[in-house]
């Protein structure tokens, strides 16, 4: 037990630390290439109008890498944010089966559905 | 203002939230947003890719100082993230639906609750005499006390529970905050959980909610690079203070300040909401 929850804090602990840095290259970019722009307009969103896709699909953004734009790998230290939450509850997952704990087990596999489910969904 | 300029004050602004946000256990989103909408005249549907970043920001950051001391109740974390993972998907279905004005007096209502709920008295709830389901469901635990010994506590009222956190995931969907406060009423008020493994708990719970419904907001385009990148960076470092601050800092004092604060800010939102001065 004690060993798991020294692999889940350390497994944040990188999480975090990459997609900040990830990000980070993207954020450097960014102002390197727009720093002096006007600020954009974030007053209106529509939900009608399409979003480039260099931040809205895995495969923009992963185009966008390879390309050094600043958009994509911002949204890529986005993305890895976004999985720390869901390798934590992966982790829960299998600290639950070596514990033979059935119940939990299928507890955090409802938990893990609905997000990917969700999220491939759309 | 430039790019530069919009980028340095968001960074300094998510620095704090992060810090106040761990520091109250709210989350860093509930400043994020007000400080977009507000300060900025960001539109709310940004403002909400903006907060859920945050959200799983600090509770990643903070979560990371947390586990290792054994405080946070993983069983019953992973149960109510049923409860609030399927609401986070609903609030998310929803949210397009909504205009800023009625998102602001939604996320208004909110913050008054939260202030109300910070003066309540932080209780251990010794005592408690738990419910069958409760245990069937193996929810009772223990947490480490000062002395470095264990005191086991027991739990009951699961379908309350579970119910409030349906509500805190639909909240969690729509404003992209951790709605810390439905939380602490689910597992404060009526399950009787100790205040500290309720807090981590919850903390632990915010970033699980929050990505259930962040990959249909990154594919929607809710979520901006020029908003995301100041935000993510700076809310993850400020909770990272937080954290470390939090063993060492009595923060009754900072907590009543920061609930007239986001009284202040409630009451605005609302107004400005019921004015339409949002649209």
């Amino acid at each position: 037990m004690k060993d798991i929850k020294q692999l889940i804090g350390n497994t944040l602990r990188i999480g975090v630390f990459t997609a900040c840095f990830i990000a980070l290259v993207g954020g450097i970019i960014y102002l390197w290439k727009h720093g002096a722009d006007p600020m954009p307009d974030y007053s209106h969103f529509s939900y009608s109008d399409a979003h480039p896709e260099e931040y809205t699909t895995l495969g923009g953004i992963w185009a966008g890498i390879l390309d050094m734009n600043a958009y994509s790998w911002i949204q890529a230290g986005v993305i890895a944010l976004l999985l720390t939450p869901i390798l934590r509850v992966t982790l829960s997952l299998f600290d639950f089966l070596r514990e033979r704990d059935w119940l939990y087990a299928f507890i955090t596999s409802v938990v893990l559905a609905i997000i990917i489910s969700n999220s491939l969904s759309v | 203002m430039t790019v530069l300029a919009f980028t340095l004050i968001l960074l300094a602004a998510s620095y704090l939230a992060g810090l106040l946000g761990s520091l109250t256990g709210l989350g860093g989103g509930v400043v994020v947003i007000p400080v977009l909408t507000l300060a900025f005249g960001v539109d709310f549907h940004y403002a909400i890719g903006g907060a859920l970043v945050a959200s799983i920001a600090t509770s990643s950051g903070s979560g990371s100082a947390y586990v290792k001391e054994g405080i946070t109740n993983i069983r019953l974390g992973m149960f109510l993230e049923i409860a609030t993972t399927i609401g986070a998907v609903a609030g998310a279905i929803v949210a397009v639906w909504l205009n800023n004005s009625v998102i602001a007096i939604i996320y208004g209502g909110v913050l008054i609750l939260t202030a109300i709920m910070q003066q309540r008295k932080k209780s251990d709830h010794e005592g408690v005499v738990g419910s069958e389901t409760a245990k069937r469901l193996k929810l009772f635990g223990e947490w480490p006390q000062k002395d470095g010994s264990f005191k086991t506590y027991e739990l009951k009222n699961v379908g309350g529970g579970f119910s409030v956190m349906v509500i805190a995931g639909v909240l969690s969907g729509i404003l992209g905050i951790g709605s810390g406060v439905l939380k602490v009423i689910a597992m404060d008020g009526l399950m009787k959980v100790p205040f500290k493994v309720s807090t981590t708990t919850s903390n632990f719970m915010m970033g699980v909610t929050a990505c259930a419904s962040a990959v249909v907001y990154l594919q929607r385009g809710n979520i901006v690079p020029g908003i995301a990148c100041p935000v993510l960076i700076g809310v993850l470092f400020g909770a990272l203070t937080g954290a470390r601050l939090l063993k060492k800092l009595d923060v009754r004092v900072l907590r009543r300040i920061f609930s007239i604060a986001i009284l202040l800010v409630a009451l605005n939102m609302i107004y400005q909401g019921l004015t339409g001065g949002f649209e």
